[in-house]
């Protein structure tokens, strides 16, 4: 599981850097298993992954943490999760994972879906994968707020 | 008056795309689509100069849309840039044997795109 965490941190910093214009900082990274996930965040975007290796990534925040990410992208301010803020975090957590393919294309060929947004407090997350661990990686961002990468994968032949 | 197709389901990539051609202060107009499926209909009815095009799409991805644009006789030279979040060099590869006249990755280098662009005939 380890080897899958650098290429996300370095993807997700690198993409709010190029594509919002904003700096995260990933904090400590931890590990709960499927039935333990429970989230605190009010919008989700979610990426299923197939092929060489099964399961999905996600990006969890608060909406107001959302509001101020979309502004970065449509330079409007946001009061609710309307269309652009869908439209943004469902963008960022593809352009993450199209790019975090490119980190393994050595070694697997993933197949990546298109992205599903979850929105409301404490949003629940089913997980595709049975037996692995979520990877929770979470980010600092706008100085005083945070979000989370979340991860579970695995090769598909085991 | 060139006339530039952007199709991607994403409204503000799309809006991105647009903002950053309009830069180059080339006088043209704009037809958007959100999947391939939209997009081959706005071929039907308008001649289209030059295609930026999504990979992943719902209803008919970018890598179908390629295919059945580039075996349309009035399209087989126009030129279509893939802005795509679809990194890997296996993809470009399939992207560039399928027609594609140039790849862009996002997240969307403005510079790399304009001299990218700079250097299509359309």
């Amino acid at each position: 599981m380890e080897q899958y965490i650098q290429p996300f941190i370095k993807v997700c910093e690198s993409v709010f850097q190029e594509f919002c214009r904003t700096e995260v900082n990933a904090g400590r990274v931890y590990f709960v298993s499927k039935d333990e996930y429970v989230t605190k965040w009010d919008i989700s975007g979610i990426i299923g992954l197939s092929g060489e290796a099964t399961g999905a990534v996600a990006i969890s925040m608060k909406d107001t943490t959302a509001f101020k990410v979309t502004k970065t992208l449509t330079g409007k301010e946001h009061k609710h999760i309307d269309s652009d803020v869908t439209d943004a975090v469902g963008e960022i957590i593809n352009i993450i994972a199209g790019n975090v393919k490119k980190e393994f294309e050595e070694e697997l060929r993933i197949k990546i879906s298109l992205p599903t947004i979850v929105k409301g407090v404490a949003h629940t997350i089913v997980w595709p994968t049975e037996k692995t661990r979520i990877i929770c990686i979470p980010f600092s961002i706008f100085s005083d707020q945070e979000l989370c990468l979340s991860i579970a994968v695995a090769p598909a032949n085991k | 008056m060139k006339t530039i197709l952007v199709v991607d389901d994403s409204h503000i990539m799309r809006n991105i795309v647009k903002n950053i051609f309009s830069d180059l202060k080339i006088p043209c107009q704009f037809l958007e689509a959100a999947n391939g499926k939209i997009a081959l209909q706005l071929l039907e009815n308008n001649k289209v100069n030059l295609i930026f095009l999504d990979w992943n799409m719902p209803e008919m991805d970018g890598m179908e849309f390629l295919k059945r644009a580039k075996s349309m006789p009035d399209y087989k030279d126009t030129p279509v840039v893939m802005v795509t979040s679809e990194a890997a060099r296996y993809s470009v590869i399939e992207a560039l044997q399928n027609g594609a006249a140039d790849y862009i990755v996002k997240p969307i280098n403005e510079k790399v795109f304009k001299e990218k662009i700079s250097e299509l005939d359309f």
